[in-house]
């Protein structure tokens, strides 16, 4: 059965092709399209945003004193989602 | 917004998040605003009222969304504002430069069955700078709704915008959309489940062909609602008949009918957008194919770390060693007008003497973070965590698990609780473990010390060959680990890498400052407190040096294991008091060798007492041994005793294994 590009989107992901731009490259389309993909796909719930630091470290007892707050990661990382890998 | 909107037309602005959707809204309504929340619900909802050719309509700002799923609230809530039949118009605001994932939007909008939309084709601008070309009668024909180009910034186009809601609400403007056609199996579904709807009351609310795809895609909330009307049994047969079209397909519905429904967007666009000019290749796409290359990335990567800490030890040395003599002269003037000898050892000895020998090296510890901000700012650090991801992969590590090691360069403790991010049970413990083998900024003090002592000449090189030590250590204990301890599986991720920018120096500055702030903390509290229990240990029963100490009598316990590495009993206590916190190791040193203070007379006696190597293999196993307690704490409070336990006896036996192994084979080299 033929992948269309957002599951070619998501094989890749899975290999482990861990950039954009990468996968940009390897489907011969732009980054831009890539990027909008990885919104669809994320709404969809097939990848999840990863957030830096997490809601439990509202509650955490270190959160005054944590550097961890602090960190600035440019670019945004999605995780690919266990529970709806190929359902 | 008050009772007086009762009666008004209903105009819903829809589209995807960052597309200027907010922009229109405040430009169709001005200042006639409202805020509030959709009701049950914590997510924002903003009224205003348009006033065009003396008419009013009530503009609705719906949550900005990539698909009409039922996954998020934001969704949820446009997706049963446009199907409650709440809107007279809806205004899709599409952005022109990202025309795919926008159509995938309106797609799901017109699949709905809904007339009434109109397209505000924004920054339309932005899309001819990279070459596009649109021609909008065409795409008016082929998607069958009225399509205004706008750019919302400037306001080009909201009259004609204006204009055409005002007629499509008072129905001159009648659109007949276009909507997505998909495979014969597929098609013939919606139709099947289709003809079992249509003899429900549901016929007369909802888009029956909308809700056959749903079903199909097996939303939750359309499962609900049609069981309602159907029952169990025919829902049972529905889901049946799905499972056989799944099975043709040999994966689930949603995919391939999102698939399918991009695949015919994109085959619209090519009747309406033109792209001129190749698409060039940037200076950053270039730097990119080097920086995440498999080879020159982690070449790079090694590169630039080295010169971080070039940068760190030139610029931080000199004043870390004027700050030291500053810590000096404090003691030397303090010494003499403190009476009782016991009270000067303790304030001059051990107070200033211990925290000064720490707080010496904050000007190396901001810098290092100076250097961290630089390349978190340039947008560096995302194509170091494409490399690293890369090889943590290959170590059986989550990619998720790079922010936890990240984070571990500044401190193990907010390391450690960040493993929370990870929600497999697998990937959280297994980063967990062998978080603390990434070398903290504490641990950075000590290294700092050694390398400067005993390899000037290389000490950015001495530093860097410990770090990747340690790095090293850290991927083979999870590959260790992962075999033998913890089984799992992977999960895989993907960045968007951001472009480069040069970094703007007052958000160097402030998060430099936030970063470092805690070391001063920690020196005030920790380090204090760890100061003043080696003085009294090195005093009592009788001052260090006749072997009656209670320190000497420690370090000696633990001597005979620590010599097989090389190291002597004071490295024995220094290494026991590091556990506190890891810059109480030269602290220890310092009062043991009763400098405290002074780092020059530190190092000079140091030297005199250890060779190169016994320096670099305590080096090496400062960072690797136990964690220090804040640490241990942190991973017992998120992986319970066991795992704390494990990491304490794991960690002790690493560093015992390469401590006597870097040891002798350095002996057996003649270094």
């Amino acid at each position: 059965m033929k992948m269309g590009k957002l599951e070619e989107t998501l094989r890749l992901i899975k290999e482990g092709v861990s950039n954009s731009k990468e996968i940009a490259r390897r489907m011969d389309i732009s980054v831009e399209e890539v990027e909008g993909i990885i919104k669809i796909l994320e709404s969809m719930g097939y990848i999840e945003k990863v957030e830096f630091g997490s809601p439990a470290c509202e509650s955490c007892p270190l959160k005054k004193i944590c550097p961890g707050s602090c960190i600035h990661f440019k670019g945004e990382i999605y995780q690919l989602r266990k529970s709806n890998e190929y359902k | 917004m008050g009772s007086f909107t009762q009666g008004l037309k209903v105009i819903a602005l829809a589209g995807n998040p960052n597309v200027g959707k907010t922009t229109i809204f405040n430009a169709l309504t001005g200042l006639r605003q409202h805020v509030g929340n959709w009701p049950g619900v914590t997510v924002e909802k903003k009224e205003g009222i348009m006033e065009y050719k003396g008419e009013e309509f009530l503009v609705v700002d719906l949550p900005g969304t990539y698909s009409l799923t039922a996954h998020a609230v934001d969704e949820l809530v446009a997706r049963n504002f446009i199907l409650e039949g709440n809107a007279d118009v809806i205004v899709d605001v599409v952005d022109a430069s990202c025309l795919m994932r926008n159509l995938f939007l309106t797609m799901e909008i017109l699949e709905m069955g809904v007339k009434n939309v109109v397209i505000a084709l924004n920054k339309i601008d932005i899309a001819k700078k990279k070459g596009a070309r649109f021609d909008i009668k065409k795409m008016e024909k082929v998607l069958g709704i009225p399509v205004i180009p706008t750019n919302a910034k400037s306001g080009q186009g909201l009259d004609e915008l204006r204009r055409v809601i005002k007629a499509a609400a008072e129905g001159k403007i009648v659109g007949n959309p276009i909507s997505p056609v998909y495979d014969e199996p597929i098609e013939r579904e919606i139709e099947h489940v289709s003809k079992v709807l249509e003899g429900t009351p549901l016929v007369e609310k909802y888009n029956v062909r909308w809700l056959a795809i749903k079903l199909l895609t097996r939303d939750q909330e359309v499962i609900k609602l049609i069981l309602r009307y159907l029952g169990q049994t025919k829902m049972d047969e529905i889901l049946q008949h799905i499972s056989e079209v799944e099975e043709y397909y040999k994966r689930s519905l949603d995919i391939v009918i999102a698939n399918q429904k991009y695949e015919f967007i994109d085959k619209l666009m090519h009747q309406f957008v033109t792209h001129f000019g190749e698409v060039r290749e940037t200076l950053s796409d270039q730097l990119d194919k080097i920086l995440t290359h498999p080879v020159y990335g982690i070449i790079s990567l090694l590169a630039v770390f080295y010169a971080l800490f070039k940068f760190v030890f030139t610029l931080g040395t000199p004043i870390q060693e004027w700050l030291g003599g500053v810590f000096d002269a404090l003691g030397s003037s303090i010494a003499p007008h403190i009476g009782d000898e016991m009270l000067r050892g303790l304030i001059v000895d051990g107070m200033i003497g211990g925290v000064g020998a720490v707080l010496s090296f904050f000007p190396l510890v901001f810098l290092l973070f100076i250097a961290m901000a630089i390349l978190e700012d340039s947008g560096y650090m995302a194509r170091a965590a494409t490399v690293m991801e890369r090889i943590m992969r290959k170590f059986g590590l989550p990619g998720k698990s790079f922010i936890p090691m990240v984070l571990a360069f500044g401190c193990n403790v907010p390391a450690v609780m960040a493993t929370r991010t990870l929600d497999n049970e697998r990937d959280r413990i297994l980063t967990m473990l062998i978080n603390p083998l990434v070398p903290c900024s504490a641990r950075m003090v000590v290294i700092t010390f050694l390398a400067g002592a005993f390899f000037s000449a290389h000490q950015a090189l001495v530093a860097v060959g410990i770090y990747a030590i340690s790095i090293l250590l850290a991927l083979l204990s999870a590959l260790f680990l992962g075999k033998f301890l913890i089984k799992g599986e992977e999960s895989p991720f993907v960045i968007e890498l951001p472009d480069y920018l040069v970094p703007a120096w007052k958000s160097v500055i402030i998060h430099s400052w936030e970063r470092s702030k805690e070391f001063l903390r920690k020196a005030g509290t920790v380090i204090l407190a760890g100061a003043i229990a080696i003085w009294y240990l090195s005093n009592y029963p009788a001052p260090i040096g006749g072997g009656l100490s209670y320190a000497e009598k420690l370090g000696e316990a633990v001597e005979p294991f620590t010599k097989l590495m090389g190291l002597d009993w004071r490295a024995a206590v220094s290494l026991i008091f590091g556990i506190i916190a890891k810059e109480n190791v030269i602290a220890t040193y310092g009062i043991i060798y009763g400098v405290g203070e002074s780092e020059v007379a530190l190092a000079t006696l140091m030297k005199n007492a250890m060779t190169p190597l016994q320096a670099f293999v305590l080096g090496l196993v400062t960072t690797l041994y136990l964690p220090c307690i804040a640490t241990i704490g942190a991973i017992r409070a998120e992986g319970g005793n066991k795992w704390a336990a494990v990491a304490v006896i794991y960690n002790l036996a690493l560093s015992s294994i390469v401590g006597i192994l870097v040891y002798n084979i350095g002996l057996l080299l003649g270094l």
